[in-house]
């Protein structure tokens, strides 16, 4: 029993940083109806940003947050505009999904020259710290991970409530006809969130780097995982990818302790199939209009 | 007109007789053309460019003693992207397009495996410095000679001997065995369990992680549970890597603890784990750099000349393929020959001396010898076993993380 | 068929015969047999993806199934050596493709987007089977195929026209299936799902068919290409990068058209060779990939064969009025 209640703490904890990275890509679905499968590409991007950060200027990798979520931002809005923005068509959906892959390459290619093959990991002081509560042990970095996590989901939240932007982005999501009837810039949303998504990416890259080694070919593991999530929560519903990917950390760990570690990814797939075999749509998603 | 006719034959015969002397000497002056398929990009793009470095640093120190059998060796390196595919299609270049004289092999068993196929059924010796693992050796091929004292599946063995070697009460009494699944770790570590398993070392827990699990948080949770005396992980370096930061997280220190990849890295493992943590962690290599092989000295000295760095950066792969070479030069200056024939009949009799200890092989290309064991000593990377090679006297049980 | 269309299939055929006759060298032949294995899967995506308009990103898995079963029917079916795996080809096709229809047919109830990356996973799912059923696949120490005794010189001939066959194959279920009512059925599908459902189309099942086809030759070229490799490991039967090069071909020689996906396989394997060679040591082979695929993707997003139609009609349509006083064309429109 301990040893499930330590995975379920595990799974928590990392399903959180999950949460982030799939927040972007299930927001920017739901405005552009674009999947975005250099998501994972992007977050390995950000984690090589933070170490080379930490080795080179001894930045504390939760610090390069500030610094690396702002330059993402800006490069997510440049990829918009140059790569996503001029796809038109009846098959810009499926282009766009070819095109984000290219992307993925591009960026896996432009890694591995600049920082070979060889798997990194930024490792801060405080790296091995553990604190053991109630006789379960909790990873310093994990936590700080989750509670950064937490917290920027809480912001975007806000930020798609409570301001104008948010609103604009909503209305998008929900009808975008209607939205540019009212005024909205709909070309400026789809930038700005394509932007927006691809940050909370950096940020979750940032702490990755941190928990995992990685290398450049570390994103397709990634971007499988993520794409499931969302799927599993329903594409577009930033709920839902929350609760899959908690859903998805607590699943991996449980399995990995009390089964066999070989099984742990393989379990979540076949948690994804049975759900849609029961409900295509995902656990928020809407049952999709053909309009 | 016969006198004619007899005058023409005598001159043609002569021309002839002259033509092909002067190829015969052409072909014996012209380089030998040694085609080798590499990852030069892909996942095992930082040891394929290793492999690179240390067949050129060869190729360089024999041209300049005046190559091989008095030809200028040329090397004929081509990506294979980390893909079989690409490296069975590179070797078909090499063999029925250039026509090389030679081939070396690639990096990685699963790129060895197909390749050496497609070099038999050509008749060609394959030389191959990095794959060991048992697909090599299942096809039962005469050519394939892997250039390292013994094949993958054993290179735990030695930990085992070492145990063993060990008075009954220094002994562990269990063990617990996490290991990769990867042909090179779970294989090697469940080899050394069947030895130690039937010599009274309790086997409490054996698992196998996947190849992305970078989270070994919950595995080692698992391991420390059962509280073995020993683990032996059969691993590569960032499981390795992940592994002991779990066990460091977790504040468990088992007296005896073997990992198969990972803390045989002399630069970089105390800076993955911290540097006060290696002490007593043991490992294995098949080559280690202040070893006293054949031409060891010579090859660091160069390596370090021609691509900086310090002798623990040197990466072992360049040295099993600087090892390829030296095979090579030895069976030409034997048999005077560089036919592939008479190098796979010679390369079967007898020892050869490499960089990578004394090689000899069975039939199926099997290397006959033992790897380094080596362990973690007041901050140092030292073999400790056998003693033939050791440097230092070995260090048990494991002292406490920190220590 | 028309005639010009007679004519080309010939010429094709024929062409594709004579090729490792006049060109024998062993490496010119395995080229050949990429190629080919390329054209294949690319006809065969575009089977189910090109005509259906639901792109499916697993073609791949299947791929590396049918290698294995191939591998598997060696060792526990001792099917022998020499031609006889050939012959038991389509009938391993045949059984992965029956295996695939339950999940295609979950996969199916989704929407064309969640339907990609339902397949995207599969692609994970299959790779992490292979290397877990240690008992059937052997896991990451791979599968060991028994080489067939070829002679050295002819030796890739049997894989080229094995290839050869599969391609011609596809070339023919598609162009049959084209012009039969599952063919509109597809087409139907493609422009508008609902309506076709509401006119009374049986939707899931012409969705079924297709792609049952489209995994059966898909299974069929990992089968050969197991042989020809004789090594069967999860990481190179499942890759994603052979899956990526084969719809990109599609998309380069024309999406839903018959000859594109060949046409794009022509033109871009002795491309990814070339770029190979001489890109390959610095690791920007990857990133030039993914720019002549970025390129594709965003200047001929229809491809080669629609783009270089609708530039024959419009040079036809300029020959017509030309010529023509003012008055007369402005009847004509």
């Amino acid at each position: 029993m301990h040893n499930v209640v330590q995975a379920v703490i595990l799974g928590v904890l990392i399903g959180g940083v999950y949460a982030l990275m799939a927040s972007g890509l299930t927001l920017v679905f739901g405005i552009m109806k674009v999947i975005n499968v250099a998501q994972g590409a992007l977050v390995i991007l950000a984690a090589y940003l933070s170490y080379a950060l930490f080795s080179h200027l001894h930045v504390d990798p939760f610090l390069s947050i500030l610094i690396v979520t702002p330059a993402m931002f800006v490069l997510g809005v440049a990829v918009q505009l140059v790569f996503v923005r001029s796809l038109r068509g009846p098959d810009s959906q499926e282009l766009s999904l070819l095109v984000t892959w290219a992307l993925a390459l591009g960026i896996e290619g432009v890694l591995s020259v600049v920082f070979k093959t060889t798997y990194r990991a930024t490792n801060p002081s405080y790296a091995d710290k553990t604190w053991t509560v109630f006789g379960y042990q909790l990873s310093f970095v994990r936590l700080m991970a989750f509670i950064a996590s937490a917290v920027l989901l809480a912001l975007l939240s806000l930020l798609l409530t409570r301001t104008k932007f948010g609103r604009a982005v909503r209305a998008t999501v929900q009808n975008p006809t209607a939205a540019t009837l009212l005024g909205v810039d709909a070309n400026r949303v789809q930038t700005l969130s394509f932007g927006l998504g691809v940050s909370m990416a950096a940020a979750a890259g940032a702490v990755y780097g941190v928990i995992y080694p990685f290398n450049p070919g570390s994103h397709y593991d990634l971007i499988s995982r993520l794409l499931s999530i969302v799927v599993l929560g329903g594409l577009g519903s930033l709920g839902g990818a929350v609760v899959a990917a908690l859903v998805m950390g607590v699943t991996e760990a449980v399995v990995a302790v009390e089964w066999a570690p070989t099984w742990a990814a393989f379990s979540y797939f076949v948690v994804l199939i049975v759900f849609l075999l029961v409900r295509p749509q995902g656990i928020f998603g809407l049952r999709e209009r053909t309009l | 007109m016969t006198r004619t006719l007899a005058r023409v034959a005598a001159l043609a015969t002569v021309a002839a007789l002259a033509l092909a002397a002067a190829s015969a000497g052409r072909a014996a002056s012209g380089p030998i053309k040694i085609g080798i398929s590499l990852s030069l990009s892909g996942d095992f793009s930082d040891s394929g460019k290793a492999a690179e470095r240390g067949y050129k640093l060869w190729q360089k120190l024999v041209n300049a003693k005046g190559g091989i059998l008095g030809r200028q060796v040329q090397l004929s390196i081509q990506d294979d992207t980390s893909s079989p595919t690409q490296a069975q299609s590179n070797y078909q270049t090499f063999i029925t397009k250039d026509k090389v004289d030679l081939v070396f092999g690639p990096f990685s068993t699963l790129l060895t495996a197909p390749s050496a196929v497609v070099a038999h059924r050509y008749g060609y010796a394959f030389i191959e410095p990095a794959g060991g693992g048992p697909a090599v050796f299942q096809e039962k091929l005469n050519n394939v000679f892997f250039t390292q004292p013994a094949p993958v599946l054993q290179s735990g063995d030695v930990f085992a001997k070492f145990i063993l070697s060990l008075p009954a009460s220094e002994r562990p009494r269990s063990a617990a065995y996490p290991s990769l699944d990867d042909p090179f770790s779970s294989p090697i570590a469940d080899h050394v369990r069947g030895i130690l398993s039937k010599k009274g070392v309790k086997t409490l827990y054996t698992t196998i992680y996947p190849s992305e699990t970078t989270d070994m948080g919950p595995v080692i949770q698992k391991v420390a549970s059962k509280h073995p005396d020993a683990v032996i992980g059969g691993t590569q370096n960032d499981d390795a890597y992940a592994q002991v930061k779990a066990m460091i997280q977790q504040k468990f220190s088992p007296r005896f603890l073997f990992l198969t990849n990972g803390p045989n890295d002399p630069a970089e493992f105390p800076s993955k784990v911290g540097a006060k943590n290696v002490n007593g962690i043991f490992s294995t290599g098949d080559w280690f750099p202040q070893e006293h092989s054949y031409g060891n000295a010579a090859f660091v000295k160069a390596y370090i000349k021609a691509y900086g760095g310090t002798i623990n950066t040197i990466d072992p792969t360049a040295a099993e393929a600087y090892a390829a070479g030296q095979l090579l030069e030895a069976v030409a200056k034997k048999t005077h020959s560089i036919d592939n024939k008479t190098i796979i009949s010679a390369l079967h009799k007898g020892t050869w001396r490499t960089v990578e200890g004394n090689l000899r092989w069975n039939s199926i290309g099997e290397p006959q010898g033992s790897d380094l064991l080596v362990e973690w000593i007041n901050g140092k990377l030292y073999p400790v076993f056998p003693k033939s090679v050791a440097l230092h006297k070995p260090l048990v049980p494991k002292p406490a993380w920190g220590k | 068929m028309t005639r010009a269309g007679l004519l080309r299939a010939g010429a094709f055929i024929a062409a594709g015969i004579a090729f490792p006759l006049v060109f024998s060298a062993a490496w010119l032949v395995n080229i050949g047999v990429l190629t080919l294995m390329y054209a294949a899967l690319a006809v065969a995506w575009n089977l189910f993806s090109g005509y259906s308009g639901y792109i499916s990103l697993g073609q791949v898995a299947f791929f590396g199934l049918g290698a294995y079963s191939l591998g598997i029917t060696f060792e526990h079916f001792g099917i022998g050596s020499g031609y006889n795996p050939f012959y038991a080809l389509p009938l391993v096709g045949a059984g992965v493709a029956l295996a695939s229809l339950p999940v295609a047919w979950i996969a199916l109830r989704t929407r064309h987007m969640t339907f990609a990356i339902v397949t995207l996973t599969l692609l994970f799912v299959v790779q992490q089977l292979a290397f877990n059923l240690h008992s059937i696949t052997h896991g990451s120490s791979g599968l060991e195929v028994p080489p067939p005794t070829f002679s050295a010189d002819t030796y890739d001939q049997p894989f080229y026209y094995a290839m050869l066959g599969i391609v011609v194959l596809g070339l023919g279920v598609c162009w049959t299936v084209l012009r039969s009512k599952l063919g509109l059925m597809l087409l139907a599908i493609r422009e508008d799902e609902e309506k076709a459902r509401g006119l009374g189309v049986r939707v899931t099942g012409a969705k079924l068919i297709a792609w049952w086809l489209s995994i059966w030759l898909t299974a069929m070229v990992g089968g050969v290409w197991a042989y020809y490799l004789t090594f069967i490991y999860p990481e190179s039967s499942v890759d994603p990068l052979v899956m990526i090069g084969a719809v990109l071909m599609t998309f380069l020689g024309g999406r839903g058209t018959l000859w594109g996906p060949v046409i794009g396989a022509l033109v871009l394997v002795p491309a990814q060779q070339y770029m190979i060679i001489h890109l390959g040591g610095s690791q920007l082979y990857l990133v030039g990939y993914a720019a002549v695929f970025m390129v594709v993707l965003l200047l001929l997003p229809r491809g080669i064969l629609p783009s270089l139609r609708d530039l024959i009609v419009r040079l036809r349509e300029r020959q017509r009025t030309r010529g023509r006083p003012i008055a007369r064309q402005r009847a004509a429109t």
